[in-house]
């Protein structure tokens, strides 16, 4: 019997099939947008979890993962983003379609400077004077922890 | 004419650092605005500086109230990347502690709720009784708060005398019964004071994306324990409440349900706990290049911990936390516009809001 989550790349219009790796449900949306994705996740009675980012080494750009919940199986759809040094990484914005996103797109916002365009931004984590992008980023080498004796080693006991 | 009202960031109701701005005519709330952030420490990205048992100390004081499961997640999550599988004793264990946590977080919230409704004895009898149920967890774990019950492949206590643990449940119980359960599911006071205030209609509670019992009281019956088992759910036979008001009293009844389903998962769990290992007795451990995510039902609802990880690597890459209350709260704006402005304390306290995991 074909279920939900078989059917579902057809109706995203991908060729790919899921692959299910550390208890997710993969698939690679190719071409499709990110609210073509969302209207269709609704219109499935999926339910928005939330957007992990990842900051990527060098100049890779930064990779959103947006988790759905279909029927107690975790969805997950990896959207790329690159930009030019001196822009910041691009996407368009599903807070319309779906408000469970808000805070989430708010919070990747101010922590990683993703633009997610066609949507009106409020501080969430943010005051007045602080900067964008600078929580996981900029102070990655402040907080690294002294050399030396540490949990690390003992560790390796 | 409308003005606004600014509430906290030091709460009416509760110790923790947030600001809902709300915008009256009169008595009457027509909008409001939250803002958080007040106490945010940066754990996600301090957990990529910690190896892999120190990022389970680390994450356990996400959230006061709900340590154990911020660590039986990561935990799950970090045994997808290393090939761990916990054996079955371990599994009842991590059941037997969850199902403590939500018993203690409820009561808890209940002793609030009614110290919000002017119903000050009731909020003695609920703190009097969550006491006890932090006795049990200090007798199986030996701490009050932070448990260091999970392990990578196992828990790190075992259980020596599950009938000694199911006595001190059933006489919880049994109080229970006689003072929470009827006072918040029968009582005039609780039902005047909670009906029809508050109200998330199903269609805001499916568009707000909201999780647990907030979810479950404007009828979603929505429950991982149910829809993806992990640890020893699948083997324990329990109901999940749903209601379909939104109100706060629809919140307090299914929080009043849950207590029951707890004892009755607790009652299962320590009968049947198998006898074994507890843990895998790897000390070391390996991992794969990857991410895995795990999810679990924490008390105020979904809790989801993605990691990442690089061969080779003792520290994570990167640790996604998801909490339930970062997907509750949006929804009190919903939950407040139309209400009384004398009612908003309640209703903000009604989602059980934890801002120690919001502000992660």
């Amino acid at each position: 019997m074909t279920t939900l989550l078989d059917s579902l790349p057809q109706k995203l219009g991908t060729a790919d099939q899921w692959t299910e790796k550390g208890g997710v449900h993969w698939l690679d949306p190719g071409e499709l947008s990110v609210r073509d994705l969302c209207l269709e996740m609704i219109a499935a009675h999926a339910r928005f979890i939330t957007i992990t980012a990842y900051q990527l080494p060098k100049d890779e750009g930064i990779r959103l993962e947006y988790h759905w919940d279909l029927a107690g199986q975790l969805l997950g759809f990896p959207f790329l983003l690159k930009a030019e040094p001196s822009e910041d990484p691009k996407i368009e914005s599903i807070y319309d379609l779906t408000e469970s996103v808000d805070w989430i797109e708010r919070e990747i916002h101010e922590e990683y400077k993703v633009d997610f365009t066609g949507r009106v931004y409020e501080p969430l984590l943010m005051r007045e004077g602080d900067k964008l992008g600078v929580n996981l980023r900029e102070i990655a080498d402040i907080c690294k922890p002294e050399p030396g004796p540490s949990g690390q080693e003992e560790v390796k006991k | 004419m409308s003005y606004k009202i600014p509430m906290g960031p030091y709460h009416p109701a509760l110790e923790e650092p947030y600001k809902l701005d709300m915008i009256c005519e009169g008595e009457t709330v027509i909008d409001a605005k939250l803002h958080i952030g007040f106490n945010f420490r940066g754990i996600e990205h301090l957990a990529e500086t910690r190896n892999y048992i120190q990022v389970i100390a680390l994450m356990e004081r996400v959230c006061g109230i709900c340590s154990n499961i911020h660590t039986l997640t990561l935990c799950q999550a970090m045994e997808g990347l290393t090939g761990q599988t916990p054996p079955p004793r371990a599994q009842y264990i991590r059941v037997i502690m969850a199902e403590l946590e939500r018993l203690h977080s409820h009561v808890l919230w209940a002793g609030i709720a009614s110290k919000l409704m002017g119903f000050k004895t009731m909020f003695m009898t609920c703190f009097e009784i969550r006491e006890k149920i932090m006795d049990v967890l200090a007798a199986i774990s030996g701490n009050r708060v932070n448990y260091s019950m999970n392990r990578i492949g196992g828990v790190n206590r075992d259980i020596d005398d599950p009938a000694a643990i199911l006595a001190m449940i059933e006489q919880l119980e049994g109080e229970m019964m006689k003072t929470v359960i009827p006072i918040f599911t029968t009582s005039s006071t609780a039902r005047s004071r909670c009906a029809g205030i508050g109200v998330l209609t199903e269609e805001k509670a499916i568009s707000c994306g909201v999780v647990g019992p907030t979810a479950r009281a404007s009828g979603l019956g929505q429950d991982l324990r149910r829809a993806a088992p992990y640890a020893a759910y699948a083997e324990l036979d329990f109901e999940v409440p749903v209601e379909k008001a939104g109100d706060v009293r629809a919140r307090l009844f299914v929080r009043a349900l849950e207590i029951i389903e707890s004892c009755k998962i607790l009652r299962q769990a320590l009968t049947k706990l198998p006898p074994g290992e507890i843990n895998s007795g790897e000390e070391k451990f390996k991992f794969v290049t990857g991410t895995a995510t795990s999810r679990v039902e924490a008390p105020r609802g979904e809790v989801m911990y993605s990691v990442s990880w690089k061969e080779g690597s003792r520290n994570p890459n990167r640790v996604h936390v998801r909490t339930p209350t970062f997907a509750n709260m949006p929804a009190v704006r919903w939950m407040v516009m139309g209400a009384r402005l004398a009612d908003t304390p309640l209703i903000q306290a009604s989602i059980d809001p934890c801002y120690s995991c919001t502000d992660r």
